[in-house]
């Protein structure tokens, strides 16, 4: 125990070295009963606590405005969302629905279904956009949360979102939810004459959506020997397919061998340095390095050939 | 050497004429069969006469017999059969709107235990895989404690460890047929399940080296991914079983199940097992994160949301015969299956061939695990009958696992999570098995 006190003096000392900082007594007390670890610093603490609760603990300081929030939504958000929080393809609808929670195809947005609005601000620091996570900084965050406020008829469109008139807002669905109360089934243990037999209707499935290739007769059930660029495939994956899959802001479709066919006519020098150097124009537009700096060239050249092999 | 009569040569060759012509997989079963029915004992003897696609089998000396293998660590981590590639997961793409924030399933047609091989466990990312760097990874927590801590996965490994066989399930599992049957294939019905052993210090412990205040009721747990996944476990759970994990099955975690580091809430539904855990949150109430109201909420027929639906209740499904595996042959047959609860252990399963008509008490097969899979199985002699088949699953508790009407009735069809139904099988009379729905 004297050796584990004496560790975590010794880490105390060290970290008040490094960080200059003053530690209250109450914490060099006593060490905890292993001794393992360090304090984490306040810096340390802000630096990684972004959460947002719903009495509105951690929101940081600062505002942003609906009309700011237009802007950045615009530019960072609706190309997934679309420009009302409608959603393109099978991103996540933002706007609307309102009033279809009991009916058959419900529409769960952030104005029909989410309970409190510090959730729309912690998930977008945390998380969005979602290609630059933690990118943006606490006003834009406040901007972007007004302008999804304001696309649910929440906010109107003079409205500015400060940490001080953060808890008037009341989300539509706040009183929505309830506490687990599992189990809410009971079944009998029936063993014998349970049902009528005539009375079982069966309903198979809807045909065509499952994949089902590999459960067919005569399907391989050994490894292909086709040499895959697995280099460019991690790239690709990584930082390529988020639009390169489904064509997001023009990006071709790897797989669409009509368009890379055209695409890959200047050759494939042209396309990779349009890939590196990025490309703005009427058919679309490409980021350099897909938004990915920390890519080098040759990682970029090796993901521009992977999607070219798998378009052919 | 007695040699072959000319009509058996003939009608060999004519076998493995016709043999040719359908895939490799039927053709020895076809080539089997016709030559029980026609060589016999000839066969037996004809030594010399290889016939193409039987030179394996006996009474010839199979090729890999007549040379040397490969030596040690010619393969210096270990990888399955080249025989066994169709064993993997898969996911179904049109599930999701990307591959980053998506899931894959398990293959249970082809498990054969209560662990999942660490390579086949299903997959479920909010955004993709980080590829973290366990030198450069730290734990925090803070919050409602004495002493805010940061720790270093050393030190994080030096605390007291345990290890435990659980199973871990999406709560999804099941969710695509709330309103009807829909996938052909067990892996896509219930694979985003899978079991492990899993390594780590209890969530307790860790807690107490940074003594808890007064006053505390809840913990947020957060992960190094882009996602920043997040989600609040009471307390209650936190001191309970909940383990701080980093190792699975014997290895360190694989960096798809959150390495270096991952929370473990045994028996609850599976984001809030943390991944990639680089923080924990003491605090007097839950943070109301994304993954804990916009999703993982189960909405209701009347329009009201259940939330703190953390418990994955009792559940069961017959993993052969299943679409994967189709009867083959008339006779005696293993039906397997596994069946699991997040309340404990699973206390007895019973199997109906009728569509729930009448049932039978199945036989637990092996371990008995609190919170894990379970294996169970039952002999049947088929005989080429139409079959519906079902199991039911009753744990410790005393919670017997419902049908699907009855969870349909209290529900609706609007809750994705949570759906832990009777599942039924359609066995036809050719031994093809379809997934059906019973009404």
């Amino acid at each position: 125990m004297y050796n584990s006190v004496k560790k975590y003096l010794k880490i105390l000392v060290l970290a008040s070295a490094v960080q200059g900082l003053f530690i209250s007594p109450a914490y060099a007390e006593e060490a905890g009963h292993y001794g393992l670890g360090r304090i984490a610093t306040p810096e340390e603490i802000a630096g990684w606590d972004i959460d947002v609760r719903p009495d509105g603990l951690g929101l940081p300081a600062g505002s942003g405005s609906v009309a700011d929030g237009e802007g950045l939504y615009e530019g960072q958000c609706a190309s997934c969302h679309g420009l009302f929080g409608e959603g393109e393809g099978r991103w996540p609808i933002l706007a609307g629905g309102f009033d279809t929670l009991s009916e058959g195809r419900p529409e769960k947005t952030v104005g029909s279904y989410w309970p409190h609005a510090s959730t729309l601000y912690d998930y977008i620091r945390r998380a969005m956009p979602f290609t630059a996570p933690q990118s943006l900084t606490a006003d834009e965050t406040y901007a972007i949360t007004a302008y999804v406020l304001y696309l649910n008829e929440i906010v109107d469109e003079e409205f500015v979102l400060t940490k001080d008139n953060f808890s008037t807002i009341v989300m539509p669905n706040a009183d929505g939810f309830f506490e687990d109360d599992r189990p809410d089934v009971r079944n009998p243990t029936c063993m014998k004459d349970c049902k009528d037999p005539s009375s079982i209707k069966v309903t198979s499935t809807i045909a065509g959506v499952t994949p089902t290739e590999h459960m067919e007769e005569g399907a391989s059930n050994m490894t292909e020997e086709a040499p895959i660029n697995e280099h460019g495939k991690g790239i690709y994956n990584q930082s390529c397919a988020v639009c390169h899959n489904n064509g997001m802001a023009g990006a071709p479709i790897t797989g669409d061998k009509e368009v890379w066919a055209d695409r890959t006519k200047p050759g494939m020098e042209a396309v990779i340095n349009r890939a590196i150097n990025g490309y703005v124009g009427e058919d679309g537009a490409m980021p350099a390095k897909g938004g990915n700096m920390s890519l080098s060239d040759e990682d970029v050249a090796a993901a521009v050939h992977y999607m070219v092999e798998q378009s052919q | 050497m007695k040699k072959l009569s000319e009509s058996t040569t003939d009608l060999l060759q004519e076998i493995k004429t016709e043999a040719a012509e359908l895939p490799q997989n039927k053709r020895r079963d076809f080539m089997l069969n016709g030559l029980k029915l026609t060589a016999g004992t000839a066969l037996a003897t004809a030594v010399g006469k290889v016939v193409a696609g039987q030179e394996n089998l006996p009474p010839n000396v199979p090729t890999w017999q007549k040379s040397l293998g490969r030596g040690v660590v010619s393969v210096p981590y270990g990888q399955p059969s080249k025989h066994e590639a169709n064993l993997i997961r898969r996911t179904v793409e049109w599930l999701t709107a990307d591959k980053i924030a998506s899931i894959s399933m398990s293959p249970l047609h082809k498990m054969k235990g209560i662990i999942t091989p660490s390579g086949l466990h299903f997959e479920r990312y909010h955004g993709g895989v980080p590829e973290v760097n366990p030198d450069d990874h730290r734990i925090m927590i803070n919050g409602m404690v004495e002493r805010p801590l940061l720790l270093t996965m050393d030190e994080l490994m030096s605390f007291p460890s345990e290890s435990h066989i659980h199973f871990l399930e999406c709560p999804a599992n099941g969710g695509m047929e709330w309103r009807g049957a829909q996938m052909e294939a067990l892996q896509f019905t219930h694979g985003m399940l899978s079991g492990s052993e899993w390594t780590g210090v209890k969530l307790s412990t860790i807690l107490q080296e940074a003594g808890i205040k007064p006053g505390a009721k809840w913990v947020l747990a957060e992960g190094a991914d882009a996602a920043g996944m997040t989600r609040s476990i009471p307390l209650e759970k936190a001191l309970d079983d909940t383990l701080v994990v980093f190792a699975q099955n014997g290895e360190m975690l694989r960096p798809e199940q959150g390495y270096p580091v991952r929370l473990f809430t045994p028996g609850w539904e599976g984001n809030t097992s943390v991944k990639w855990l680089r923080r924990l949150e003491v605090g007097d109430m839950p943070w109301a994160q994304r993954e804990e109201t916009s999703k993982y909420t189960d909405l209701l027929a009347d329009g009201k949301a259940r939330k703190h639906s953390f418990v994955q209740e009792v559940n069961s499904v017959i993993t052969s015969p299943c679409p994967e595996n189709p009867i083959k042959r008339k006779g005696l047959l293993q039906l397997e299956g596994l069946a699991w609860s997040g309340h404990g252990k699973v206390k007895r399963v019973d199997v109906s061939l009728d569509g729930g008509v009448s049932w039978q008490t199945a036989k637990l097969k092996g371990l008995v695990l609190s919170k894990s899979l379970t294996r169970f199985g039952m002999e049947i002699n088929w005989q080429g009958e139409p079959l519906l088949l079902q199991s039911r699953a009753v744990d410790e508790t005393g919670y017997v696992q419902p049908t699907l009407s009855q969870l349909r009735e209290v529900r609706g069809t609007n809750s994705i999570y949570h759906k832990n139904s009777i599942h039924t099988w359609q066995v036809q009379t050719d031994g093809a098995v379809n997934n059906v729905q019973l009404g």
